[in-house]
C-alpha cells in the first residue's frame, strides 16, 4: 500500500465527532499564580515556576510540569490536568532533570578528526556545521541521485529535519526503527484488519473497563508508559482477570490468573487452536462477525486442523491450561482486553500473521468498540500545518528499496535492513549519505557490525544528537540538539479515552550551544537552498495549530497547558462501520493474498535452538528507554546494569551460580561484555532473557559505558517479516562462556517434530 | 495522637521506581544515598505460588523508634504545635518522634552527624550525608514539609499505578486506618525487630510471603550501637575539622 492511501484510510478512520471542551476550571490558574509569587526559600520543590509542557523520556508523551527555582529544574511532575496521568509521572520521566544537567552532554557542533567510530572530535562553529552537512546532501544527491540519502528517524526532534530528506527527493526520507524494529507488522495487521492503527505509537484497548485481559509476550510494568499502565491496573482493581502468555514470567505474569510458559515461536499455533476451538464450540459471537466481519467462512476453513491437542506440544502447554484460558475470556466476552501488543519483531516471518491472529481473536470476541475492547480514536482537532516543504511523496526509484521488496513495506517508509544492505553492497542503488534523528541505529538495528560496516562504506554520516552515543561517535557531524525541556516542538494531542491537547514548550533555556530541533532544520534547509519552513520560529506555527482548536499559546497557558475533550471510543455494534475498503472488519485479507501471502494466519515455526544453545530473548527495564537513559545519574543508580535470566534447573546442570559474571557467545560466534546472570524459576529451560539496552560501547558516556552487556550485539541473525520488511530480533541463540570455558546448555524441553532446528543457512544474515 | 502512615499496595504496584526519584528530586538526595528505594524480588517460587514482586521502602516512622534513642546530643526542651492549634511541650534530642503527626524527624540545626542512628535502624531507612560540609543524617519525613502546604508525599503523588495510600492512621475514616483494620496489611516485622513500624503492605498471598521473608529485619541494630557516646561526637568534630581543612 502507499504511503498517500494509507494516509486516505487513517484520514476516513479520524472521521472526528466535534470535539467538546470541558469547561476551564480555575483551580490551576490559582494554584500556579500562587506558586510563582512565592517565595524560593520553600523547602523540596515546593514554591517552584511551574511551565506546562510535555515529556519525552518516552514517546508516550504525558503531560508535564517542569518546576525551576532560580533558573534551575529542580523536579518534573506530572500536569495535575492531564486526565491521563494527572500528577504522576514514571522514574524516567522524573528523571529528565538529570538529562538537561547530564554532563556528558553534546555541548557545542563537533567534527569528527578520528576514524568513525572513535569517538575525537574537533569543536566547530554553527555555520560550519551546518554549511557542511547542508554541502554534503546536495553533492551526493547530485552525484548519486536522491535516492542515495537516507534518514533514520524517530520521536519528536526528528520530525522537522524529514522534511529536508523528502523535499531532496529521496524515497528513504523516513526508516524509523520504531517500525522496522518494533511496532510494524503489529501496526499492517490492525490497520488492515480494523482500518486504522490499533497498535501504533499507541493501543487502544479499554483495559480500564475489561472484565478479562489477554497479552501475550506484553509487559505492561516493565513496559512503563503511564496511562497504559494505570488502565491496566485499574482493571485488575476492578476485577478484570488475567491471561499472560510469555515464555517469561514477567511483571505482568506476576499478576496474572493463568499464566502460560508458552514454547518461543508458537503463540500463532495458540492463538488459531484457539480461534478453532472458539469457532468450534460456539463461543464467538455469531451476530457480531455476522454483522460486522468479513471473511468468517474462508476463516472457519483455515484454521479447522489447528486444535488444542496439535497445539500442546507445540506450545509445550497442557491443554486444560489452554482450554481453562480461552473459556475464561470467552465467559467475559465481549468486555475482553485482547491487547495487540506492541513491539512485534520477533522472529520475521510469522510475526503480521501473529498479530494478525490477535485482532482476528478480538473481532470473534465481539470486543471491538464495546467496553473492555478496542476502541476508536477519537481526534482532537487542531490547525493544519504547512511548512512549504515538499508535500507529495517522491518519485520511487526503478529498484525501490521499499515496495519492491516487500508489498507493504511503503506505507511506513523504508525497510532499514534494506537501506543497510544497498549501502554495503550498492544494490540496487548507492546509498552514500545518511542523517540521524533521534535514534541509536547501533544499539536498535540487529547485526550492528553490519550497521557499522555499511557506515564505513558512507561519503557522509551526521546526526543530530543529545548525548555521544555510538551513533554519535560514528558521524563525521554531529549537531547538538537540545533536550525536550529547552525546545518548542508541536501541539500533542492523545486521542485515547481521555483525549487532551497540549504543547511542548520550554522549561529552560537552552544550555550551552545546543539548538531546537526546529532551528537546525530550518538553517540546514536554507543553506541547502530548499524552499522550506516557511515560519521564522515554532511559536509562529504552534499559534497557527492552536487556532484550529480555538485557542492561543496565552489562553491555553492560562488553562494550565492543557485542554481536555470528551471521549468517543464506543461503537453500536448494530451500527459499526470500520475504515476497511469494505467497510467490515477483516478476518481474511484479500490485498494479502494478492501479494501472494497468507490472507488468513498460518502457523509457520520459527527454528528452534541448535543443541547446546538457548534462545535469547529481550524486553525492557522500567526504568530505561531504549539506549537513552543509561547515562542518567538517577536512573543509572536503580538500574546500572542488566543480567541475564536463566532457567534454574539449566543453571544448576550447567554449573552456573546466581549473580555469577560470564559472557555469552551466539550462534554466530560474537561474544556480548560480562554480565551477571539470575537464576530463576521464571523463565523456561529453552530461554535466556535480558534488559535491553546496557553495555553501552561508547567511551564518552561516563556512566553507561560497559556497564551490562547490550543483546544488540548477540542480535545478528535476522529474518525480514515478508509483509512489511521488519527485520526479527529474536532468532538468536546463546551459550555460556565462563572464565574462558564455553559451557553448552542443557536442552530440557527439545522441540517436536514440527519445528526444525536452527541451522546455518547459506543467505544467513549473521556471521563475520 | 495521630499517627501518619501509609499503605502499599503491591497488587497495584508494577515496580517503577517512581516514587525512589520523585523523593530525590524533590529533596535533592545526592546518589548514593536514598531516603526512599524499591528493591526487586523474584521470580522465585513460594508455597503460595510464583512470585515477582518489589519492596517499596521508606522510613517506618515507627510507634517505637530506636533510633531516637541513640541519639547522643542532650535533650532540649521544644514546644510542638498540631495542625489544629494544640500544644506539648516536651524534651527531645536531635532526632524524635513528633506526638502529633508520630512522624520521626530530624533536628538538622542539632544533629552533629554523628551516625548512631543510622546504625541503628534495622530497616536502613537513614543515611548519613557526608556530601555535606557539615554532615547530617538524613531521612524520610513522610513529606510534612509538604503536607503543610496542603500537599500529598512526593512518593505518592507521583506513584504511577496508585500504590500507595497515607494518612492518618487514628482517623477511623481514613483509607489507612480502613486498610489496616479490615485488609490484613502487613507490617515488616519479626520476632526480634517489632518495633511498630507504620508503613503497611497488602497484596497477594504470595507476593506478601517473599516479601516478608526476604526483608523483615531480624537484627536489633540499636543494641549494636554501643561506641561510647564521646567518641562519636569526636568523630563527628574530626570529620568536620578535616572537611573544612
Amino acid at each position: 500500500m502507499k504511503r498517500r492511501n494509507f494516509l486516505k484510510l487513517s484520514a476516513s478512520a479520524c472521521a472526528a465527532l466535534a470535539a467538546l471542551e470541558l469547561g476551564d476550571r480555575p483551580v490551576f490558574k490559582a494554584a500556579y499564580a500562587k506558586a510563582r509569587q512565592a517565595k524560593t526559600s520553600l523547602p523540596g520543590s515546593l514554591g517552584a515556576k511551574e511551565t506546562p509542557s510535555v515529556c519525552e523520556m518516552c514517546f508516550w508523551r504525558c503531560p508535564i510540569v517542569g518546576k525551576v527555582k532560580e533558573g534551575k529544574l529542580v523536579k518534573i511532575e506530572g500536569n495535575p490536568k492531564s486526565p491521563a496521568n494527572g500528577p504522576r509521572v514514571c522514574a524516567r520521566g522524573n528523571s529528565g532533570v538529570q538529562l538537561l544537567y547530564d554532563p556528558d552532554r553534546i555541548k557545542y557542533p563537533l567534527k569528527r578528526t578520528g576514524a568513525r567510530g572513535e569517538g575525537k572530535w574537533a569543536r566547530i562553529s554553527w555555520d560550519e556545521a551546518l554549511d557542511e552537512v547542508a554541502h554534503n546532501l546536495i553533492k551526493v544527491k547530485e552525484k548519486y541521485g536522491p535516492h542515495a540519502l537516507a534518514y533514520f528517524d524517530h520521536g519528536a526532534s526528528a520530525e522537522f529535519m524529514r522534511d529536508i530528506f523528502k523535499t531532496l527527493g529521496t524515497e528513504n526520507y523516513t526508516n524509523e526503527p520504531a517500525f522496522y524494529q518494533c511496532v510494524g507488522p503489529a501496526a499492517l495487521a490492525y490497520l488492515m484488519t480494523y482500518g486504522y492503527i490499533t497498535t501504533g505509537t499507541r493501543q487502544y484497548v479499554d483495559m480500564k473497563h475489561a472484565k478479562a485481559m489477554l497479552l501475550i509476550g506484553t509487559h505492561i510494568g516493565e513496559n512503563v508508559h503511564v496511562s497504559h499502565v494505570r488502565e491496566f491496573i485499574e482493571g485488575l482493581s476492578n476485577g478484570a482477570k488475567l491471561v499472560v502468555v510469555d515464555p517469561r514470567f514477567s511483571a505482568a505474569a506476576a499478576k496474572a490468573d493463568i499464566y502460560l510458559p508458552i514454547r518461543p515461536g508458537t503463540d500463532t499455533a495458540l492463538l488459531l487452536a484457539w480461534t478453532n476451538f472458539i469457532i468450534t464450540e460456539g463461543l464467538y459471537d455469531k451476530d457480531f462477525v455476522e454483522r460486522n466481519c468479513s471473511g468468517f467462512h474462508e476463516l472457519k476453513k483455515a484454521v479447522k486442523d489447528y486444535t488444542l491437542n496439535w497445539a500442546a506440544p507445540i506450545c509445550d502447554l497442557p491443554v486444560t491450561d489452554m482450554k481453562r484460558a480461552i473459556l475464561l475470556l470467552a465467559k467475559n466476552s465481549p468486555n475482553v482486553s485482547i491487547h495487540p501488543g506492541r513491539h512485534s519483531t520477533w522472529y520475521g516471518r510469522g510475526d503480521t500473521s501473529r498479530h494478525q491472529a490477535l485482532a482476528i481473536l478480538a473481532a470473534l470476541f465481539g470486543a471491538v468498540g464495546v467496553k473492555g475492547g478496542l476502541y476508536f480514536p477519537t481526534p482532537v482537532k487542531k490547525g493544519h500545518l504547512s511548512f512549504g516543504c515538499a508535500e507529495e511523496e517522491p518519485e520511487t526509484p526503478k529498484k525501490s528499496l521499499s515496495e519492491d521488496y516487500y508489498p507493504f513495506a511503503s506505507t511506513f517508509g523504508s525497510p532499514t535492513s534494506k537501506i543497510i544492505q544497498a549501502t554495503r553492497t550498492g544494490k540496487p542503488y548507492p546509498v552514500k549519505l545518511w542523517g540521524i534523528n533521534g535514534v541509536n541505529i547501533i544499539q536498535t538495528i540487529p547485526n550492528p557490525y553490519q550497521t557499522m560496516e555499511a557506515i564505513k562504506k558512507l561519503d557522509f554520516i551526521f546526526c543530530e544528537e543529545i548525548l555521544p552515543t555510538e551513533t554519535a561517535i560514528w558521524s563525521d557531524i554531529v549537531l547538538p540538539g537540545a533536550t525536550y525541556l529547552e525546545r518548542y516542538d508541536t501541539v500533542y494531542t492523545y486521542d485515547l479515552l481521555t483525549p487532551y491537547l497540549t504543547v511542548r514548550q520550554p522549561v529552560v533555556k537552552p544550555m550551552f550551544e545546543t539548538k531546537s530541533s526546529f532551528w537546525i532544520a530550518r538553517e540546514l534547509a536554507k543553506r541547502a537552498g530548499l524552499k522550506c519552513f516557511n515560519y521564522n520560529n515554532e511559536v509562529e506555527f504552534i499559534e497557527e495549530e492552536l487556532k484550529g482548536a480555538g485557542l492561543t499559546l496565552k489562553s491555553l497557558n492560562e488553562k494550565g497547558g492543557i485542554v481536555t475533550y470528551k471521549a468517543n471510543p464506543y461503537r453500536d455494534p448494530k451500527k459499526l462501520k470500520v475504515a476497511t475498503e469494505e467497510g467490515k472488519i477483516m478476518l481474511s485479507i484479500e490485498d494479502f493474498a494478492d501479494e501472494d501471502l497468507d490472507p488468513i494466519p498460518k502457523f509457520i515455526p520459527t527454528p528452534a535452538p541448535p543443541k547446546g544453545y538457548v534462545r535469547l530473548v529481550y524486553g525492557r527495564s522500567p526504568v530505561h528507554t531504549f539506549t537513552r537513559t543509561m547515562n542518567n545519574k538517577w536512573l543509572h543508580n536503580e538500574a546500572p546494569e542488566n543480567h541475564l535470566w536463566l532457567n534454574d534447573k539449566v543453571a544448576k546442570k550447567a554449573g552456573i551460580k546466581d549473580g555469577e559474571e560470564v559472557v555469552l557467545e551466539n550462534q554466530d560466534g560474537y561474544r556480548s561484555w560480562p554480565i551477571k546472570v539470575k537464576v530463576t524459576p521464571g523463565i523456561r529451560p529453552d530461554t535466556a532473557f535480558m534488559p535491553h539496552g546496557f553495555g553501552s560501547r561508547s567511551k564518552l558516556l561516563s556512566k553507561a559505558y560497559k556497564q551490562g552487556a547490550s543483546d544488540q550485539f548477540m542480535i545478528t541473525e535476522y529474518e525480514d517479516d515478508p509483509f512489511m520488511g521488519a527485520s526479527s530480533h529474536r532468532t538468536n541463540f546463546i551459550r555460556i562462556v565462563k572464565a574462558g570455558r564455553v559451557i553448552d546448555l542443557p536442552e530440557l524441553c527439545p522441540p517436536p517434530k514440527e519445528i526444525p532446528r536452527f541451522s546455518a543457512k547459506k543467505t544467513r544474515t549473521g556471521g563475520k | 495522637m495521630s499517627q501518619l502512615a501509609m499503605v502499599i499496595d503491591l497488587s497495584r504496584c508494577v515496580g517503577c521506581h517512581a516514587c525512589a526519584i520523585a523523593c530525590r528530586a524533590e529533596w535533592s538526595v545526592p546518589v548514593p544515598y536514598q531516603r526512599n528505594w524499591v528493591k526487586r524480588m523474584g521470580p522465585e517460587a513460594t508455597p503460595k505460588g510464583m512470585s515477582f514482586t518489589f519492596y517499596p521502602g521508606l522510613c517506618n516512622h515507627c510507634d517505637d523508634p530506636k533510633c531516637t534513642t541513640v541519639c547522643p546530643v542532650d535533650p532540649e526542651e521544644r514546644v510542638f504545635k498540631s495542625r489544629d492549634g494544640r500544644k506539648k511541650k516536651m524534651a527531645v534530642r536531635a532526632t524524635f518522634k513528633d506526638p502529633f503527626t508520630g512522624a520521626v524527624l530530624i533536628d538538622k540545626e542539632r544533629c552533629i552527624g554523628c551516625g548512631n542512628c543510622v546504625e541503628a535502624c534495622p530497616y536502613g531507612a537513614r543515611y548519613l550525608n557526608e556530601e555535606l560540609d557539615d554532615p547530617k543524617a538524613d531521612k524520610c519525613t513522610f513529606c510534612v514539609e509538604r503536607l503543610a502546604h496542603g500537599l500529598e508525599p512526593a512518593c505518592v503523588r507521583t506513584c504511577i499505578s496508585g500504590a500507595r495510600i497515607f494518612g492518618d492512621l487514628s482517623d477511623k475514616n481514613s483509607q489507612v486506618y480502613k486498610l489496616v483494620s479490615t485488609k490484613g496489611a502487613l507490617r515488616l516485622t519479626s520476632k526480634e525487630v517489632n518495633i511498630g513500624p507504620n508503613v503497611y503492605y497488602i497484596g497477594k498471598e504470595k507476593d506478601l510471603y517473599l516479601l516478608k521473608k526476604t526483608y523483615a529485619p531480624h537484627e536489633r541494630k540499636w543494641e549494636n550501637v554501643k561506641a561510647p557516646v564521646r567518641r562519636r561526637i569526636l568523630q563527628a568534630a574530626i570529620k568536620k575539622l578535616v572537611k573544612a581543612v
